[in-house]
């Protein structure tokens, strides 16, 4: 008897899935009233919910690695110069900046009354530290090497003098990330302080961080008093919290996660800063010869994998540059090698591979939006009579396989700029440098890039990068995609969501309509 | 023997479980060859849901996946069988020896054996995919057919234990023979009552695991596919195209079903046989 | 009673040993899987000084011997270290998680008992060619459904449909019950249904073949009702076996909870494994791997006990 009544369970349940089943995704998201719970509730509260899709790391600010932890914490802390929204360096911990004539010599004098969120003062002697921390060396996960120009510090009541050893026209650029901390930290990992408009509250691992506004902050104080990031690592569990009401703003989504949303929500539509390509070994063969690289450029059809892979949100590219780094940027590199099958099965007859070859794509598995595009190109490289198959590795193996040991053939990732110089997208890819993981070696590439790097001038420095950009075009050193879209989902009620020309999430600007 | 299974002969478990087990691999050996669209092109339009043009609809690049589930089920098969001849056959050697010989040998090679259950799949898994090199399905076979030895080892070590002092042994052993004519000729021919039932439940299992492996991002290299891969895809957008999961889900469930009633089958009558 | 001891002490003897089996090869299995803690916590941008001095600082760069014997001298004086990634003592980031994966499987447990056994019993009274056809398709069927896929299922009916739960944001007993119950009431329905098939089957070939021994046949034929021998008899005596198989289920739920942890976003000890082994947390691993062996070496363990004390004939004769 109890076998049947099970059976018909189970049959009900199977008719259930198969009528759900017709129904569709975009119908069940239409039924889905945000009605659960009570929204007005964040407002009143004066709170907002941030979905996340990953954990975050160390909360050392110093020691945080991951894009998504930085993101973040750019919150809760400062360095002695910060960016603004338009991607320019403003003064922060320090009030005044100013640079020697010679470029040598930058000087900062501390900001009046500043507080730690501990309520103790900021003092030179916690600047000097966080400082010495990212240059000395001697906390090797803390070392940041932008630092190494510094010759000398010179510090004179509440201002410091930093002495360079060589002009440096990224040095600035550089300090953003040298956050202060007190320099009596016992608890850095589990009760971070910092000078930022937010202060840390408290973290559940693999659950959310919780920060509030801090009422001493010396700028402009933060409109929200609690802010909560829960880290949600499914998909369906970011859309579900907006839906249901429990969460407010979620970033980094994809379309046909936004389109799952009611009109309840206003998705804003930035990039997210990421030169995204099928990055190539060129050391090995066959992609030692520009002619194939020129090929894969010419059979991969951007845009296609923008449709096809991403809903059409993204912008192509053309070479290792951003639209958002607007002063670097040369828009006409973007059609150099417009998709032409035909050409590309030319140019491999000439290379010597009239019938193609086999080639892999080790792609880091937990990045979905690199395992779709290098899924596409793999479909498409078989228009031109290349077998390429997908390596999925995790990420701990692409990185010491391929990004450092540099035992691949093609990989698709994303390299990118997190302190808005155009120097980490064009260093990489001289000869010598240490993560040129593609193997790039052009020798006139090297001459320009020594130049630029030597240059104090910003207009010649700017003009030096362009160069570079182009070399790698017509080099075809890598195949370029696309700069990947980055939808914002806000709830609507909730304003003043900023977009930056970086990955930073900044909340402090944020606030709920009445 | 029993009154109560004698009621059903085994054989229509087995014929049924056949039926449905060699209708499966018919449609994967057509799918080698030929399948109703290319199973990688990508152009018949995003998260179609399932129609007449295409029976289980498309995936988020536009395929079609009845063709990709035809061609993974291929993988799959594969896969899983490999992965069975092995785990079966190193489960066989370390359970007839730990079974024959038992003592000292018998617990240190089950205590192995206690570790091997307990150490995570996964982490085998990563092991293997560091030494054979990624991109190699055989890297999956391999660590799936290491994680199945401990379970065959079990079986066969019972039995072997429960048969090594029956009569027909120790008339052996008195003829002289070697350990090793006992071992494979009297004993082994033996254990097949018990081993062949566990032969069909190790397949079931190594598509499963297998599944579980892709899962966790592991196992077939695309524009390659397997059941589980898919399975795993389909996860993320079970919302917009719940038909993708539910088809590629439920054709894993048929897969194991049809060889679990032969399982079953084969199972039923070698009790009848005792 | 001494005889009783010394089994006990030679059990947790070979528990202790299993346990610095495993931990051995999860270490020997870290130092071959490539991929490298510090790189992996330093990220793209590091230089090839900075991960040699974390190395360093992390003692990576120490002999596999000498990693090995510190780490296990630290385990054995409660030291379980301190994670890479979080930088915080494992024990702290363990601990709850643990609880959680553990009410899990026990959730599962109690189904498979609760319904497996009643179910195990009396589908031995299944007759009929029907019957059988169902019982057996259903046992089959049920052993058939991978517990990933009824975890996709359940997160898409019960949690985007139904919103009995969200799947991906555990929110904790404490924050808001029944969600958070129901989040685990249909992760451990996912692990139980295929094992709840398996104990079925089981249990009814235990009964069957407990039926046709000789002493059961001759109490029917004395005249005792088939139902008071079942009860009296056949089922004490296929305890044996079924408490076995129901101590190795134990065994392995928790590791079979590993997948459905992650398909429904629980955030319990399994997802924690997955996530430090991708990220190369040594320390982390370690412990899990040595928690979860000391479970599946303990579960059969317990089995064993209870048999022993249920039938005394077994206790020679044991390894």
């Amino acid at each position: 008897m109890k076998s049947i009544r099970i059976a018909v369970v189970m049959i009900l349940v199977a008719l259930l899935a198969l009528t759900g089943c017709t129904k569709g995704g975009k119908k069940v998201a239409s039924e889905a009233n945000p009605g659960k719970t009570d929204i007005s509730a964040h407002a009143r509260d004066n709170t907002v919910y941030i979905g996340v899709a990953q954990d975050f790391d160390s909360l050392d600010p110093h020691h945080m690695t991951a894009a998504g932890t930085k993101e973040i914490l750019f919150n809760v802390f400062e360095g002695l110069v910060k960016p603004d929204s338009s991607g320019q360096i403003v003064p922060a911990v320090a009030s005044d900046v100013s640079r020697s004539a010679d470029g040598l010599v930058y000087s900062f004098t501390l900001r009046d009354g500043i507080l730690f969120h501990n309520g103790q003062p900021v003092e030179m002697d916690d600047v000097i530290y966080s400082i010495q921390r990212r240059w000395d060396g001697n906390d090797s996960a803390a070392y940041l090497k932008a630092l190494n120009v510094i010759k000398e510090l010179k510090v004179e009541g509440k201002k410091l003098d930093i002495i360079l050893s060589e002009p440096s026209n990224e040095f600035l650029a550089a300090l953003m990330d040298v956050y202060i901390i007190p320099k009596d930290n016992s608890e850095l990992e589990t009760s971070p302080v910092g000078t930022g408009p937010y202060r840390f509250v408290s973290r559940s691992v693999q659950d959310s961080l919780v920060l509030e506004s801090f009422d001493s902050y010396w700028g402009e104080k933060g409109r929200i008093k609690t802010v909560v990031f829960k880290v949600l690592e499914s998909a369906d569990g970011l859309i579900l919290g907006l839906q249901s009401g429990a969460l407010d703003l979620v970033a980094h989504l994809s379309s046909d996660q936004t389109a799952q949303l009611d009109e309840g929500f206003n998705v804003v539509v930035g990039t997210m800063n990421i030169v995204q390509a099928l990055y190539l070994n060129n050391a090995a063969k066959p992609f030692d010869d520009v002619r194939v690289r020129q090929a894969l450029c010419y059979a991969i059809d951007r845009q296609a994998i923008i449709d096809i892979a991403f809903d059409g949100y993204g912008v192509p590219l053309g070479t290792s540059m951003f639209p958002s780094f607007a002063k670097y940027y040369v828009d006409s590199l973007t059609d150099y090698y417009s998709y032409d099958p035909e050409k590309a099965r030319s140019l491999l007859s000439e290379a010597g591979y009239p019938d193609g070859f086999k080639m892999t794509i080790s792609v880091p598995s937990n990045y979905t939006p690199h395992v779709n595009a290098a899924t596409v190109i793999a479909e498409q490289l078989r228009d031109v009579g290349i077998h390429a198959t997908l390596d999925l590795l995790d990420w701990s193996t692409w990185l010491s396989e391929v990004y450092s040991k540099r035992n691949f053939q093609t990989t698709v990732t994303g390299v990118t700029s997190d302190n808005m110089t155009a120097r980490k997208l064009l260093e990489r890819f001289g000869t010598t440098t240490g993560n040129n993981f593609t193997n790039y070696s052009n020798s006139e590439y090297d001459a320009v890039l020594a130049q630029a790097l030597s240059e104090s001038d910003d207009a010649a420095q700017t003009e030096l990068y362009k160069k570079l950009e182009m070399n790698l075009t017509e080099n075809a050193a890598n195949v370029y995609i696309q700069d990947l879209a980055d939808l914002i989902a806000v709830r609507n009620g909730l304003g003043g969501y900023v977009l930056y020309p970086l990955y930073v999430m900044d909340v402090s600007t944020l606030f709920w309509e009445n | 023997m029993t009154k109560k299974d004698s009621s059903i002969d085994p054989k229509s478990f087995l014929i049924v479980g056949a039926v449905i087990t060699l209708l499966l691999v018919l449609v994967i050996i057509v799918g080698m060859f030929w399948t109703p669209y290319s199973p990688t092109a990508m152009k018949y339009g995003r998260f179609q849901s399932p129609s007449w043009n295409h029976i289980f609809g498309t995936d988020n690049f536009g395929r079609d996946i009845f063709s990709r589930i035809v061609k993974g089920a291929g993988n799959t098969l594969v896969i899983a069988l490999s992965t069975v001849i092995i785990g079966a056959a190193g489960g066989i050697l370390i359970g007839s020896l730990t079974g024959y010989f038992g003592g000292a040998v018998d617990v240190v090679l089950m205590r192995v054996n206690d570790a091997l259950t307990a150490f995570p799949s996964f982490l085998l898994a990563l092991l293997i995919v560091s030494l054979v090199g990624p991109g190699s399905k055989y890297s999956v076979v391999l660590a799936l057919g290491l994680v199945f030895i401990p379970s065959f080892a079990r079986v066969t070590r019972s039995e072997f234990a429960s048969l090594r002092s029956r009569n027909f042994v120790t008339g052996a052993r008195l003829t002289g023979a070697g350990h090793a004519r006992i071992i494979f000729v009297y004993l082994l021919p033996n254990t097949g009552r018990v081993l062949l039932p566990a032969l069909t439940i190790g397949f079931n299992n190594a598509v499963l695991a297998e599944a579980s492996m892709s899962f966790l991002g592991i196992g077939v290299t695309p524009p390659d596919s397997s059941l589980g891969y898919m399975l795993s895809e389909a996860q993320s957008m079970v919302s917009i195209a719940p038909w993708y999961a539910l088809s590629t889900g439920l054709s894993i469930v048929l897969l194991v079903f049809g060889v679990g009633l032969i399982g079953e089958g084969l199972q039923a009558r070698a009790k009848e046989v005792d | 009673m001494n005889e009783v001891l010394l089994y006990v002490l030679k059990r947790l003897l070979i528990l202790v040993l299993t346990m610095i089996l495993v931990s051995f090869m999860t270490f020997g299995a870290f130092s071959l899987i490539s991929g490298d803690p510090a790189r992996t916590i330093l990220g793209t941008e590091a230089t090839e000084v900075q991960v040699r001095s974390l190395r360093h600082e992390l003692g990576l760069d120490r002999p596999f011997m000498a990693r090995y014997l510190s780490w296990l001298l630290g385990f054995f004086s409660g030291n379980l270290g301190v994670s890479f990634s979080y930088r915080q003592p494992v024990w702290e980031l363990v601990g709850s998680k643990l609880m959680l994966s553990l009410s899990m499987s026990l959730l599962s447990f109690l189904m498979i008992i609760l319904v497996a056994i009643p179910l195990g019993v009396f589908s031995y009274k299944a007759t009929g060619k029907t019957m059988i056809w169902l019982r057996t398709i259903f046992n089959q069927l049920g052993m058939a459904i991978p517990p990933f896929f009824t975890g996709i299922v359940f997160s898409w009916i019960f949690g985007i449909l139904f919103r009995l739960f969200t799947p991906g944001d555990f929110k904790g007993f404490s924050v808001s019950f029944w969600p958070s119950f129901m989040h685990l009431f249909f992760g451990a329905v996912c692990l139980s249904i295929p094992r709840i098939a398996m104990t079925i089957r089981m249990m009814r070939s235990t009964v069957i073949s407990e039926m046709n021994k000789a002493y059961v046949r001759t109490a029917i034929s004395r005249g005792n009702d088939r139902r008071s021998v079942l009860s009296r008899h056949v089922l004490k005596n296929s305890l044996v076996s079924v408490i076995s198989f129901l101590g190795q289920t134990l065994a392995e739920l928790v590791c079979a909870g590993i997948v459905v942890e992650q398909v429904l976003g629980i955030p319990g000890v399994g997802r924690f494994l997955v996530t430090s082994i991708l990220h190369r947390d040594y320390p982390v691993v370690q412990t899990i791997v040595v928690i979860l062996t000391f479970w599946v070496v303990f579960a059969s363990f317990i089995a064993d006990i209870i048999n022993q004390v249920l039938d005394p004939r077994l206790r020679r004769g044991q390894t």
